[in-house]
């Protein structure tokens, strides 16, 4: 079979597979939109906490107000004791307890230290760290007027003469040294933004392979005949350019068109996410057509692709810090082009890096599409071949 | 029913499916989550500093940072360029900027201002160097006071209540360590099985109708007495759900005594309760996949549809990302998925030890997912011989 022929028939199996249609464009069409709309609240604003105030002083009900007026955390509701608070977070209402101890103001007044109670819970990293940031964010900056004497009487701020001292004097004893923080690439610590990219470029990865092995699953299950060794590679060549040739336009909706329509952050170069999409299509499209191998029937496929992908978003090393990974998966994950793509990706699109910062991610895809292209040339001209006489009797 | 029964562990036995997708599959998950993130926390995050003063004093921030639990200083740039370049080419995940002039300003008390920039498109690598990198800085701070302090004849112990009047005493409530691997195993674990579980129901029941077996079935259901045609049916579908899922009950349970037993994470409410609420979840895993190949009877569909259902259910049950802060219709949505609720169950029960009452409607929740298949009861005969397998 000449390459246009298998380019031809492939892109005509491809349109007239239900399938292969609902996991190749349908899927990669609505999924993104569905996880854009699951987090692109970006980040949790307003965890309802119950506040226990034992102190029932000014200085408490100031503390109170600035947490009640930051952007993560809101008082739900005032209970007189501990148990009585856990009920509302018992019934979910609120997240979180701020326990407010009785002598709180007098220990400040009298130049002590008062420790105020915050019990999270901890069903999710993301209430206990909105809870956390703005409890510290209040208590320093209580902290920083305190010490300067601006909260009432402070005995300390007397004793060292600051106390009614310049403004200028103040300013330098509440922040002797200053510290300013910027968040890089992904400025408002959004969900959205840190998740969704690399979810992006594993679901192109996974629709692919299940594309793949749909297609091959299907011909294996008729019997079709194996193409004889010459062509081989021109039959295999001609569903490569296909399969690529179809994701092309998918691809540049998913990792175009998506962040820009859901606010991601995209300062990447399209002509460089270009570049690492080629090596990155080719490197699915072989180790889809090897893995095609094992399936005998047309939906094993689903078996073995769609569990896969959340270990695959793991294993990219974007929700765990991959710095932290055991050697062992650390090798692991370097053997599947989602890990690379992912990576390459956020680092031109998201963090605006150039192609030669991504040299690695680069040359790993190329290294892969070249063995997995042998692993596929391989399984094409022999393991499929194998079949064939086991295939044939039935289909006579 | 006893033959359907045994005709289904048959077919399970013999075909490597099953035992891809109820052994070797979801166990390989179990070893991966739990030993890719065996530290629990993330330690030595490599981070970067950019010291443009470099007196003693500053080095003896560096030092100080770099004994900080998660960061570990990798490498000192030239320049603010030279450490950005860094960050983008994924080498650390932050960097401390200390200006020229700083101990100068520290000593002559003109408030120096340092800074540090952390990567956020890493979120949880940029929430634990974020916090080092500012509690270091008040640290600095604080140091620099207690100097002022001293100066003016103020005794430490003073010093220190003047310097933090207000301490957070936080209490992460059933996670102490604040482990990820508790955090996130404990439930996408369940999820990987969900998966599998809706699968392998789909996938038997599919399979009858496309190898042209269900006659089989059928007659199988009908060999002893003389049974009607609603009780085939019932005989037909429960055979084959009590076959699979006495099988699907010892994976889930094992998940549950490796989670609870071996790896002893927070389970307060004890090993019975998270055995019972697992035992719960298989069936409503089961009731959802068989009512999802009974509405769409054909292998390929019913396979699709439980394939969407079980990936989206990962991010949609709200254990990364709350559902409180999601749409309102998509909150509604959430309810659809048993993931959902068993992760509702499980926070209730094994994390925060409170009561199973207190979350009884999500015991509803996953009972009805377990009833679902009786509306296809009296039908399911009918399915199982009307649809022919399209290709």
């Amino acid at each position: 079979m000449t390459i246009n022929n298998s380019f031809a028939q492939t892109l005509r199996s491809i349109f007239t597979d239900g399938g292969v249609l609902l996991f190749c464009v349908v899927v990669p069409l609505v999924y993104p939109v569905l996880y854009a709309f699951i987090y692109n609240g970006e980040a949790v604003r307003e965890v309802p906490v119950v506040v226990v105030d034992d102190s029932h002083s000014r200085l408490s009900r100031e503390y109170l107000r600035r947490l009640d007026a930051t952007p993560d955390v809101r008082i739900a509701g005032h209970a007189t004791t501990l148990e009585e608070a856990q009920e509302g977070v018992k019934s979910r209402d609120a997240y979180g307890v701020v326990y407010i101890p009785s002598d709180f103001q007098q220990s400040l007044m009298t130049g002590r230290q008062t420790r105020v109670q915050l019990y999270c819970d901890m069903s999710g990293m993301l209430y206990y760290k909105a809870l956390l940031t703005a409890n510290t964010d209040v208590s320093l900056s209580m902290n920083a007027e305190i010490k300067v004497g601006d909260m009432g009487a402070n005995p300390i701020a007397a004793a060292s003469g600051i106390h009614g001292g310049t403004p200028e004097q103040k300013a330098t004893l509440q922040h002797p040294v200053r510290y300013e923080w910027v968040a890089l690439y992904n400025a408002t610590g959004g969900f959205a933004s840190f998740l969704i990219p690399a979810v992006l470029v594993i679901a192109i990865q996974q629709t692919m392979l299940l594309g793949i092995g749909l297609i091959t699953g299907t011909r294996r299950e008729r019997g079709e005949k194996a193409p004889s060794q010459w062509s081989s590679f021109q039959t295999l060549t001609g569903i490569a350019l296909a399969f690529i040739a179809f994701y092309i336009p998918i691809s540049c909706y998913v990792l175009g068109v998506v962040p820009e329509m859901f606010n991601l952050p995209h300062i990447g170069n399209p002509w460089e996410i270009g570049c690492l999409l080629l090596p990155f299509l080719v490197a699915v499209f072989n180790l889809g057509v090897t893995i095609g191998v094992v399936p005998h029937k047309r939906e094993t496929v689903f078996l073995i692709v769609v569990f896969t992908s959340v270990p695959l978003l793991f294993l990219s090393g974007v929700s765990w810090p991959g710095s932290a990974f055991p050697s062992f998966w650390h090798y692991f994950s370097q053997i599947f082009p989602s890990t690379h793509g992912a990576n390459a990706y956020i680092k031109l699109n998201t963090m605006g890096a150039h192609l030669r910062d991504i040299r690695y991610e680069y040359f790993a895809l190329w290294a892969q599409a070249i063995v997995y292209g042998i692993t596929a040339w391989l399984c094409v001209r022999y393991v499929y071949k194998a079949k064939e006489p086991a295939t044939r009797p039935e289909q006579q | 029913m006893i033959e359907v029964f045994l005709r289904e562990l048959r077919r399970i036995a013999t075909t490597p499916v099953y035992w891809l997708s109820l052994v070797v599959a979801p166990f390989f998950c179990v070893v991966l989550f739990t030993t890719l993130m065996d530290s629990g926390l993330p330690s030595d995050l490599p981070v970067g500093m950019v010291d443009m003063d470099g007196t003693s004093t500053t080095r003896n921030l560096v030092r100080n940072l770099d004994a900080f639990q998660n960061c570990r200083i990798v490498e000192r740039y030239a320049s603010m360029q030279e450490a950005r370049k860094a960050v983008q080419r994924g080498d650390i995940y932050a960097f401390y900027y200390i200006p020229e002039g700083t101990t100068q300003k520290l000593m002559g008390q003109d408030s120096p201002i340092v800074s540090f920039y952390t990567n956020h498109q890493f979120l949880v690598a940029a929430s634990l160097t974020y916090k080092d990198m500012r509690m270091m800085s008040e640290l600095t701070a604080g140091a620099a006071t207690r100097s002022v302090m001293r100066g003016k004849g103020v005794d430490d112990g003073r010093t220190m209540a003047m310097l933090q009047p207000i301490v957070i005493d936080c209490h992460p409530i059933g996670n102490p360590s604040l482990n990820y691997s508790v955090y996130l195993s404990n439930v996408l674990l369940p999820g990987v099985f969900a998966i599998f579980f809706l699968f392998m129901t789909v996938w038997s029941i599919g399979i009858e109708i496309k190898e042209n077996t269900s006659d089989e079935l059928l007659a199988c259901a009908t060999r002893r007495g003389t049974p009607g045609a609603t009780a085939v049916s019932l005989r037909a579908l429960f055979g084959k759900l009590a076959a699979q899922g006495l099988l699907m009950q010892l994976a889930g349970w094992t998940l549950v005594l490796y989670l609870y037993g071996y790896l002893k994470y927070p389970c307060l409410c004890g090993i019975p309760t998270m055995l019972g609420i697992m035992t719960l979840f298989v069936l409503a895993c089961q009731g959802l996949g068989a009512f999802m190949i009974c509405t769409l009877p054909g292998l390929r569909l019913g396979l699709s549809f439980a394939s969407l259902w079980g990936v989206l259910s990962f991010s949609i049950c709200g254990m990364s990302f709350p559902v409180m802060a999601m749409p309102a219709w998509v909150q509604g949505i959430a309810t659809l998925f048993p993931l959902r609720h068993y992760y509702l169950l499980y926070v209730n029960c094994a994390l925060d030890g409170w009561p199973l009452s207190a979350a009884w409607p999500y015991v509803l929740a996953l009972a009805g997912f377990a009833l679902l298949p009786l509306l296809y009861a009296r039908k399911f005969g009918r399915i199982m011989q009307q649809t022919a397998y399209v290709a």
